[in-house]
């Protein structure tokens, strides 16, 4: 299927290029590049034209209406792919009620906010919004990129999933457990009544005794579409599990109810990370990674690192980053560097924020690896990744430049280039 | 039951017998690590030699190693001072800070807040800080005295490294911040506290200075037969600053602010460093003419998103570049309150500051500011055994703390 697609693309492109001249070529000369296959490159050029990768190659000569980018002392690598945020949505992310299944991101994200601006500042190419932790059944989300006036020119995919949580005041856990099994059974059993209602007049309009009535003419309730939808399988759900305690209950919804579910996990769940191997999809972890832990017995503090935890099970991760601090886990190659530092693995720590969320929103034909056929998501780095000197120096989403750092003005403002006096820096 | 006890017995006195033997500062030797001695150039798999809590001597690998040494092999790791962090937010309790009692408290001395078995302390210890000033907080005009500590000792005596190192005065808008003038209501209220404003701010520290001037001149020349004032311990320590053997902590964020600070010591003739000055790039010129030195908090909190600091202080992500072209001492400081300063330090040079000068912004400069450079914030002969062993190089955010000495004493392993 995946094979299918690549060659689907790159046959759409071959037929498109050979018919007219690229309308958007682009080329880069990178120095190197981090393709998350496994194999990184030196010294190549990568085409892009119409959006997509064509061609990487040490041979490949740029067309000649092509864009070049020297990036020959550079590092290019996939724009990151964020799996689960909750940035980006004016007014907050909280809803004051429990049970809002009907609500959409595309309702609040802003694409004015600084939380698009610095994404596409830190070289994140695709993002999935969705409501806040806090609310039990939140609404339903989106993938969208960091660039665009509209949220139309910024969607990626609609409607993704819909957000479950498992969050709750302090002393309810318990209570939070009940409310939400009690929410999706109201559901399940409207649903049976509703079809139940449905097959009733069936059969009475093949007994004849439908009167005038000819069609059922009755549309479940638009309200709890999207809970219908996932307890039908039609829709993902992204459940945010906030500590171990909560587990047992995400496995059953997973495993037992048999939703499609995506784990979101607080910090503290890695004490279950065990019990967590067996799981469908990937899990996303909090952007809080590293915390302490208090031996209740010694007293004894130790510095964890979730992802440290679920790597060591071998339980596959997504990151996330925090949209609401000024620390440097709001920066995608901080999170990466943390696990590293934690002994993760570099790759593991690098997938977590290409790789495996592209192939967790249903991308991964499309982003989260620098290979022909993809879609031109590209960062430009001025060194390593992890490196904390390491800027984005430029980023190229679906073909077009759409961050320069050198025109960054909020940037250039903050290294004092406006400031009387004041030689430009950086 | 019985049968148990010269088990435990033995097991006890191993242990104990372990305990005191690693208490112990023995002659360790580092071998192999690029060593940063911050005060002279770095040895490329260096030996580093320390001896009796002290560093008996390091250079290139053609050191010879003494005797009887306990060598730990260091290949590939990176060695730097202790770290040493010019404000830093630990052992004491956030409501121990701030003596509300009244806005002028020279006298009060933070040592006395000093909680030797908090967390922070241990916290801050196993990301390489050794040595910390602490200081009373930022409500007060005057907080008073601060004090440079080790974060780790045999004893709580012994922990406090100096006592009385810094004298803190707050300007801005903080220290009036919840003041009120009189509007019917209790005027016992502590909230009638003064000053309301930074005019009231200012001149409340001008009137302490003067109010010490007035308090020399009767306490040195009696008039005729007057009775002699008595002792007065805050007055005691205003004194001190204005002879200059004790330095006053100005925390002025803002540009007005900063120069307010340097008037204030032009005029009463105190030695000052500035702290918290996140605006400071606005009047670099200034700070270099008086010679002032800058504690900076936190490099990695700027943020591109909104440049507001403390007192609206706008903040410019070339500001340590800046200082350093100019020449201007600067510490890095804040650990406890945001990241390990280690990696403060490492988005300092992101924002463009060179390494070496960011790994002396939390180790040499920090101690000469406070005045304990002969004991700690470099290696060299004679200095404290204050040493961290890194996995790598200390800026990049990957690299981990292989261990701590403290002393001469292995702490964090």
């Amino acid at each position: 299927m995946l094979l299918r697609t690549l060659l689907g693309s790159a046959l759409a492109c071959a037929a498109l290029s050979s018919a007219a001249p690229a309308q958007d070529a682009l080329a880069i000369r990178a120095g190197k590049v981090l393709t998350m296959t496994g194999k990184d490159l030196e010294n190549v050029v990568i085409l892009v034209e119409n959006g997509r990768i064509t061609a990487i190659s040490d041979e490949v000569k740029p067309a000649w209406n092509a864009k070049v980018i020297d990036a020959t002392d550079k590092v290019v690598m996939p724009a990151w792919v964020l799996a689960h945020t909750s940035g980006g949505l004016s007014g907050g992310d909280v809803e004051n009620m429990l049970n809002v299944p009907y609500l959409t991101v595309k309702d609040a994200l802003d694409p004015a906010s600084l939380f698009v601006e610095e994404a596409l500042r830190n070289g994140v190419g695709t993002f999935h919004v969705m409501p806040g932790n806090r609310t039990m059944l939140g609404g339903t989300g989106m993938v969208a990129r960091p660039y665009g006036k509209t949220v139309e020119d910024m969607t990626v995919l609609s409607r993704t999933a819909l957000k479950l949580s498992l969050a709750s005041a302090p002393g309810q856990r318990t209570t939070q457990i009940r409310r939400l099994q009690r929410a999706l059974q109201d559901v399940r059993e409207y649903l049976e009544d509703f079809e139940r209602r449905k097959k009733e007049f069936e059969e009475e309009k093949a007994a004849g005794a439908a009167g005038d009535k000819k069609e059922f003419g009755e549309e479940p309730d638009a309200q709890k579409k999207p809970v219908i939808e996932l307890l039908q399988g039609k829709l993902r759900g992204y459940l945010y599990v906030p500590g171990p305690a909560e587990v047992p209950e995400a496995l059953r919804l997973a495993n037992t109810a048999k939703l499609d579910l995506v784990l979101v996990l607080g910090w503290q769940c890695w004490r279950a990370a065990r019990a967590l191997t067996n799981l469908k999809n990937p899990v996303v972890l909090d952007p809080d990674l590293e915390a302490y832990d208090v031996d209740p017995e010694t007293d004894t503090e130790t510095l964890v690192c979730a992802a440290a935890e679920l790597a060591k099970q071998g339980v596959p991760f997504a990151l996330s980053i925090d949209t609401g601090t000024d620390g440097p886990q709001r920066f995608p190659w901080w999170q990466a560097a943390t696990l590293v530092r934690h002994g993760v693995d570099r790759n593991i720590a690098l997938a977590a924020l290409t790789t495996v969320p592209a192939k967790l929103l249903g991308l991964a034909d499309q982003v989260g690896t620098v290979e022909v056929g993809k879609v031109a998501n590209l960062q430009i780095l001025t060194g390593d990744p992890l490196k904390a000197t390491t800027w984005v120096d430029q980023v190229v989403l679906e073909g077009q430049l759409a961050y320069e750092r050198s025109k960054d003005r909020r940037l250039q403002h903050l290294f004092g280039k406006n400031d009387p006096g004041q030689a430009q820096a950086k | 039951m019985n049968r148990c006890c010269p088990t435990v017995l033995i097991l006890l006195a191993l242990a104990h017998g372990a305990a005191a033997q690693s208490d112990r500062p023995a002659l360790v030797v580092l071998k192999g690590a690029r060593i940063h001695p911050v005060a002279s150039a770095p040895i490329d798999g260096g030996v580093l030699i320390l001896a009796g809590g002290k560093v008996q001597a390091l250079g290139g690998a053609d050191l010879p190693v003494p005797e009887g040494a306990k060598v730990i092999d260091c290949t590939g790791k990176v060695i730097t001072p202790g770290l040493v962090d010019a404000g830093a937010n630990v052992a004491i309790q956030p409501r121990d800070r701030n003596e509300q009692g009244d806005e002028v408290t020279p006298q009060a001395r933070i040592v006395d807040a000093m909680d030797p078995l908090a967390r922070s302390l241990e916290r801050v210890l196993r990301q390489g800080v050794t040595t910390v000033q602490v200081n009373p907080g930022t409500r007060n005009v005057i907080g008073g005295t601060g004090a440079v500590l080790r974060t780790h000792a045999a004893s709580a005596a012994e922990m406090v490294l100096k006592d009385k190192s810094q004298l803190r005065i707050v300007l801005g808008a903080e220290p009036s911040q919840g003041n009120m003038a009189i509007r019917g209501g209790n005027p016992d209220s502590i909230y009638y506290r003064r000053p309301t404003t930074r005019m009231g701010v200012v001149w409340t520290i001008r009137k302490a200075f003067y109010d010490a001037q007035a308090y020399r001149e009767k306490r040195t020349i009696p008039a005729n037969g007057a009775p002699m004032p008595e002792l007065d311990a805050g007055m005691e320590v205003l004194l001190e600053a204005l002879d200059r053997k004790l330095t006053v902590r100005s925390t002025a964020r803002a540009e007005q602010d900063i120069r307010t600070a340097l008037r204030l010591a032009e005029e009463f003739g105190y030695e000052t460093v500035l702290d918290e000055s996140a605006e400071v790039w606005r009047v670099i010129d200034l700070v270099a003419g008086a010679k002032a030195k800058v504690l900076f908090n936190l490099p990695s909190a700027a943020r591109a998103r909104d440049g507001a600091a403390a007192d609206g202080a706008e903040v410019r992500l070339n500001t340590l570049e800046l200082l350093a072209k100019a020449k201007v001492p600067f510490a890095i400081q804040g650990s406890g309150a945001g990241l390990p300063l280690i990696q403060e330090a490492a988005f300092a040079v992101r924002q463009g500051l060179d390494a070496e000068t960011a790994l002396a912004a939390i180790t040499k400069v920090p101690a000469e500011v406070l005045g304990v450079a002969d004991r700690v914030g470099t290696l060299a002969p004679g200095r404290d055994a204050d040493v961290v062993v890194w996995s790598g190089d200390p800026f990049d955010p990957a690299t981990r703390i292989e261990s701590v000495f403290v002393q001469g004493r292995q702490v964090v392993n």
